[in-house]
């Protein structure tokens, strides 16, 4: 059993989707993260430990590896794949189709910029992390912010911003939000941005990459 | 009473020796400035004509090199994008002060590759390039670069996630346009390089993030670097240099950049990545350091602390050579005039 769920995690990690993906060319033909949780399901393992010992364990391992550089953004935007592909075989398992989650976090890159590699990113690891994102896109107004944290209670917030004159506008995000709730916690990410610059607009933190900020946000939300 | 913004000095005569000498890793003759591009309204500003007059064809490059030359630059950037010679159609793309590399979406399979209109790049108006010599001071150059380079306009082309996977999934189909792209652009290099009012060129495709290359570099190294390296050579083979201009972290393939692609210079350094006087002590032996002058801090900070930083950039340039005082990517509008001057006044200074 644990052999298996270590196999689906590898294949996480790998970005093995399927029997039919021709990469990684070593494992050409084998079975991936889709056919290997179907076999997981037979076998009787509950999808929960699937989800727990098999899929977040592959992604949080593709994270670590980016973190410390070993790999790279299309490697993770691979093994997200095989994770979804895995996902909607377990998803039938869980109430109304609904995967237990850690928290909700509003995510959205600030008004005026229009890059998403960064902030696709972070929503990749944060849901493989085992929570519930809410994208709300690019060029995102502060009111957006405030009315999806007003939607959803107890929720993070993930600002990103890619330019020195838009990260400016992340400072009007977070002083509203405070202003309406006090307790929100907001996070900023992005090429421009630095823990200082977190400390003078009042954010929360500031994370050189997305899996730092999911390890440090699971540290206190289990599932 | 003078009748300019800013002028270098009153004698100021533009000779491209001393980048060349920059670009050869050598110590020039005097204080030597480089930057990739200028915002419009600086240009107008610079060159005493506010306004751009497209009615003429070279009435936009005399007024880019009167700036150029006023604010005490050895040669004038010219870029493919105003020239009309290559470029690659990339359809509508949403952007605003920023754009989204996901953006691209002209090809996404094998049929949409077929169907792509490709430019041809014999059909460009090289004539350009040798009509602006006649504008030129006398020991002044052109430094010309494409419009974009291969990795950009790949990306440009595909969308950055969808060539992510396509390079996982269909190699061919990303060899077949790795291949149509950089063929152009080396057929672009190969035009251009030789003309006499070109100095030298100039390589522009951005490889990296914040963290690390956008993509691994076996994956630069089957499809990037190969075209780059040819690029390269056929700069060389013309007796130019060849400058790369690329944005982000690069440290994992700049051994690559300098030993196997045989870049003579590299320009864009972010200080959130590797401020320009640590990359000047890692790699300045090895290949001339252009610019550096870090962005935000142009952005932000004060023209007294920008030429305090410039200063000593440019002392600790000139003590060994291969260095020219610029900013780390461009000058965009958002620059306040103000910091831009202290930084290239500081030319003055030494």
């Amino acid at each position: 059993m644990t052999e298996l769920l270590n196999s689906i995690a590898k294949m996480v990690e790998l970005g093995k989707i399927n029997k039919d993906m021709p990469f990684p060319p070593e494992l050409k033909g084998k079975d991936g993260a889709s056919e290997l949780t179907l076999k997981a399901l037979k076998n009787g393992i509950d999808p929960k430990d699937i989800l727990n010992n098999g899929l977040m364990p592959g992604m949080s391992r593709i994270g670590e590896k980016f973190a410390r550089g070993e790999a790279f953004i299309p490697n993770m935007l691979i093994a997200a794949k095989a994770m979804d592909a895995a996902m909607e075989h377990i998803r039938p398992y869980f109430s109304g189709g609904e995967i237990p989650t850690r928290g909700t976090m509003i995510l959205g890159t600030v008004k005026g910029d229009l890059h998403d590699i960064g902030k696709n990113l972070v929503k990749m690891i944060m849901t493989g992390g085992g929570w519930n994102v809410i994208d709300l896109g690019t060029d995102v107004e502060y009111k957006k912010f405030v009315n999806a944290v007003n939607d959803h209670e107890g929720s993070v917030v993930g600002i990103s911003a890619l330019l020195t004159t838009t990260m400016l506008n992340m400072e009007l995000v977070a002083k509203e939000l405070h202003l309406i709730r006090p307790k929100t916690r907001i996070f900023i990410g992005g090429a421009p941005v630095s823990q200082s610059f977190s400390d003078e607009i009042g954010a929360d933190g500031y994370f050189r990459d997305p899996y730092s900020l999911v390890r440090h946000l699971n540290e206190e939300h289990s599932i | 009473m003078k009748d300019y913004y800013y002028k270098r000095s009153e004698n100021f005569e533009p000779d491209f020796a001393n980048l060349l000498q920059v670009l050869k890793g050598k110590i020039p003759d005097r204080p030597t400035l480089f930057e990739f591009g200028i915002n419009n309204r600086l240009v107008g500003k610079l060159s005493g004509q506010a306004k751009e007059d497209t009615s003429l064809r070279l009435a936009p490059f005399k007024r880019l090199i009167k700036s150029f030359v006023n604010a005490g630059y050895d040669y004038a950037t010219i870029s493919a994008w105003r020239t009309n010679t290559l470029s690659f159609p990339k359809g509508d793309i949403d952007s605003k002060e920023s754009r989204s590399l996901n953006s691209g979406n002209m090809i996404t399979d094998k049929k949409s590759f077929e169907k792509y209109c490709w430019p041809d790049p014999e059909k460009g108006d090289y004539d350009i390039y040798f009509d602006l010599g006649e504008y030129l001071p006398e020991r002044m150059k052109l430094v010309a670069s494409s419009n974009g380079g291969l990795l950009e306009n790949v990306i440009d082309l595909v969308g950055f996630e969808n060539l992510s996977l396509m390079y996982m999934l269909d190699e061919n189909l990303t060899t077949d346009i790795f291949n149509s792209v950089g063929s152009s652009l080396l057929r672009f290099y190969e035009i251009v390089a030789p003309i006499e009012t070109i100095g030298a060129c100039i390589v522009n495709d951005d490889w990296g993030f914040k963290n690390q290359t956008m993509f691994p570099p076996d994956m630069m190294k089957r499809w990037v670097f190969p075209w780059h390296k040819r690029i390269v050579k056929v700069i060389h083979k013309a007796g130019k240099p060849a400058i790369l201009h690329s944005c982000g972290q690069l440290k994992n393939v700049m051994d690559t950049v300098i030993d196997d692609i045989k870049y003579d210079a590299k320009h864009s350094f972010e200080d959130h990545i590797i401020p320009v006087e640590e990359a000047f002590d890692s790699w300045g032996e090895r290949i001339a350091i252009l610019g550096g002058i870090d962005i935000d801090f142009l952005a932000r900070s004060t023209p007294a602390k920008i030429s305090q930083r410039s200063e000593t950039m440019l002392r600790k340039g000139l003590s060994r050579g291969g260095y020219a005082l610029g900013s780390g990517n461009s000058i965009p509008d958002y620059i306040p005039d103000e910091n831009y001057l202290a930084m290239i006044s500081t030319v003055k200074m030494i």
